[in-house]
């Protein structure tokens, strides 16, 4: 089901909200609450999603992430730092 | 709204006409009987499409989670026979909801308690073509929940402008349910899914699994020029949010924006308004010198004209302020707006996802309240039902006007309209500090972190626009011609029969049963300013706040007869005392502009609490926390201005 792409060179597992911005990445871990886990997997976060972050809300506020669908969100910052994700060749 | 209700009055039961074959009374057994649900994920297209089916007028935005409700609808089809159409609130997943009372909880309860009564409804499942992967997740739920399901692709021509082109035989044949490719705004909409909808086949599909992406993947065709096309369209949207999403330049213009409109509203509809003074006051001489001096002439022109009439001449700023709402949520820019805020709003116990009802309230608050099921923690939206009351509603405008133009007319057109984009910031502010206070006693505990999504930008559509500016100035135009000429009418009675003997001096309005309850309060309210004419205006807009503008209409109407024509405003700056001073001050017009700020003065509103949190205690709540606090505030406004010389 998840798409094989080829993993970045310094490909190692980080929170989302450490992504760098316009970096291509795949998410490898989410949160272990099962209805916060359902209801990202729902807008395309899941286990083998890509996704990109655009931009960083201002002092902490929210991410502007596209995910592989094409849907764009915002996810609240503490939110991304529970969602791990490894960098993936654009 | 009960599933019940399907089976309604209006429900037509169509009987094969005399002697006609069984096979068409078989088939009426579908037709007559059958309810379509309208499902889709958040801001699919959904509302469009069922505006489109039923001529309704559903509210149809570009924000995620506009369909707070179920709406019913019923349409003919063209095999004839009717369905029962019901439009769903957005709803990502059939299992991740998680309040029952939020808009998804309404969505997968309603499909929960369908499956108790006979027949399953036919499922019409709405996805954004543009994101076909994404709303595939939910068809695969549906799949497996075994409902009959028709799927509706729509955005076609969003996706044609991507250089794409959906195969909706493959998709068909993938998912063993029929599946229709519309654009939900085009004309030929409506007779395609009802086409589908009668040849359905009433059956669910064979359970199946699909991987949705794949599916995705494999049934969009990309045309020649496609990533160019869909390139451009992608860049369109970020060209656009890279400026009002930027750090620095988002936030200005946010701000901009937001105090822009505030006094557009005034500075448009100024001039409006003073017009619509002028016409009354001249209507008002025509009576005077049709009926001459007397008390029919005293009851159209005090009591209608001066009651009814002075709210009357509001409805172009209700009307402005409707439109320019519309207008930032139909393009999508509201989702932004909820972006740039969530960061700010969470210092006070809110998400971004509070923003819109926060938003929606400075035109009414109820609406917003009903609004609130878009945000998915339920202590966060009590918090927002409870602070909403305290957003500055169109309603509170006359007040704000008449004061304003009443006590600071000698300023400039900008002071005022400063002054007018103050006491929004006002409401505001008292909004946060009442959500911080609330968030850390009634309402305490975590908030769910915000997940939300921003749709592309679209153009506006003119018709809907128009449309609900028009709707606001019926509505308005109605409650005017109700409610509140009843109660101006009722008012102009209580403030015309003298309950004492001309003996005891003053004016007949002075010695009414009116002015008698309000000279009782006097002893309380003189502290803040307010005589009895206020006090009188202040019960009589209880039950809606509007009426202030119109009591005091009445009152100065019936003191004043011999200045029947002029503007109410300058009524109240030139009225004086018996001794010749000046009846009220500019510390009286900021205390009463404070106590408007803050007082729930609404019925209608309280009734929406109760409806939404399903207690007597909140609304109850509100109504004390809001009185308490606009006394308080009213107060101190009106001595410490007299201490800085105002008074």
């Amino acid at each position: 089901m998840s798409p094989v792409a080829p993993l970045a060179a310094d490909a190692r597992p980080q929170t989302l909200d450490l992504l760098p911005r316009g970096q291509q990445a795949q998410v490898v871990g989410v949160p272990a609450d099962s209805a916060v886990a359902a209801w990202l997997a729902a807008v395309g976060i899941a286990q083998g999603e890509e996704l990109l972050v655009l931009r960083r809300g201002l002092f902490g506020g929210p991410l502007h992430v596209r995910t592989g669908c094409g849907g764009e969100f915002a996810v609240a910052r503490s939110l991304a730092a529970e969602i791990t994700v490894v960098s993936v060749a654009a | 709204m009960n599933a019940e209700d399907c089976h309604g009055p209006s429900a037509v039961v169509r009987s094969p006409v005399g002697g006609e074959p069984l096979e068409s009374a078989a088939s009426d057994r579908g037709t007559t009987d059958r309810r379509v649900v309208l499902l889709g994920r958040p801001n699919s297209g959904k509302s469009s499409l069922y505006n489109a089916l039923t001529g309704g007028s559903a509210h149809v935005g570009n924000y995620p989670g506009i369909t707070v409700d179920v709406l019913e609808g019923e349409v003919e089809l063209p095999t004839g026979g009717r369905v029962h159409l019901y439009d769903l609130p957005g709803l990502y997943s059939l299992a991740s909801a998680t309040d029952p009372d939020s808009d998804e909880g309404v969505a997968a309860r309603f499909l929960g308690r369908s499956r108790g009564e006979g027949a399953l409804p036919l499922v019409a499942q709405i996805i954004d073509g543009t994101q076909l992967a994404l709303g595939l997740r939910l068809t695969t739920e549906l799949l497996g929940a075994g409902y009959p399901l028709l799927v509706v692709v729509t955005q076609a021509d969003r996706l044609a402008s991507h250089g794409q082109v959906l195969d909706g035989a493959a998709l068909e044949e993938a998912l063993g349910a029929p599946v229709v490719v519309v654009s939900a705004r085009s004309n030929t909409a409506k007779a395609l899914v009802l086409e589908a909808i009668a040849a359905h086949p009433q059956t669910p599909p064979e359970a199946r699994s699909i991987d949705a992406k794949a599916l995705a993947k494999a049934v969009l065709r990309e045309a020649t020029d496609a990533k160019a096309a869909q390139r451009r369209a992608r860049e369109r949207t970020g060209k656009i949010d890279a400026v009002l999403l930027h750090p620095i330049v988002g936030p200005i213009l946010f701000l901009t924006l937001m105090g822009g409109l505030f006094a557009a509203v005034f500075l448009v509809a100024d001039p409006a308004s003073t017009f619509l003074d002028f016409l009354k006051g001249k209507l008002a001489g025509v009576i005077t010198r049709r009926f001459g001096e007397g008390l029919i002439t005293s009851f159209i022109n005090d009591g209608i004209l001066g009651g009814a009439g002075t709210v009357l001449a509001f409805m172009p700023q209700i009307v402005l302020l409707t439109v320019a709402m519309e207008l930032l949520e139909a393009s999508g820019y509201l989702a932004r707006g909820a972006f740039l805020v969530d960061r700010f709003l969470r210092l006070f116990g809110f998400s971004g996802r509070a923003f819109l009802p926060l938003l929606m309230g400075h035109a009414c608050a109820v609406p917003a309240i009903g609004a609130t099921r878009v945000v998915r923690d339920p202590k966060e939206r009590l918090t927002s039902i409870l602070v909403i009351p305290l957003m500055t509603c169109s309603a509170r405008m006359p007040t704000y006007a008449l004061v304003t133009s009443a006590f600071f007319a000698g300023r400039s057109v900008f002071f005022r309209a400063a002054l007018f984009v103050g006491l929004y910031a006002a409401g505001i502010l008292s909004g946060l500090v009442a959500s911080l206070i609330l968030r850390k006693t009634a309402t305490r505990g975590k908030t769910l972190p915000l997940v939300l999504e921003l749709p592309a930008y679209r153009l506006p559509q003119a018709r809907v626009v128009l449309r609900k500016g028009w709707l606001s100035g019926k509505r308005f135009f109605r409650d005017v011609g109700t409610t509140i000429l009843a109660v101006s009418a009722l008012l102009w009675v209580g403030l015309s029969v003298p309950v004492q003997p001309a003996s005891a001096g003053g004016t007949v309005a002075e010695r009414s049963a009116a002015a008698a309850v309000g000279k009782a309060l006097e002893p309380v309210t003189a502290i803040a300013g307010f005589d009895w004419r206020i006090n009188v205006g202040l019960i009589g807009s209880f039950g809606a706040r509007e009426l202030m503008v119109g009591t005091l209409g009445i009152i100065h109407g019936i003191e004043g007869a011999d200045q029947d024509d002029a503007p109410l405003a300058e009524k109240l700056r030139t009225a004086t005392k018996n001794d010749g001073t000046p009846l009220y001050s500019r510390a009286t017009g900021l205390a009463l502009l404070a106590f408007f700020v803050l007082a729930c003065q609404c019925m209608s509103t309280v009734a929406a609490i109760k409806r939404e949190t399903k207690s007597w205690k909140w609304p109850l709540f509100v109504l004390a926390y809001t009185y308490v606090a606009a006394y308080v505030v009213a107060v101190v406004v009106y001595q410490g201005a007299r201490l800085f010389g105002l008074g």
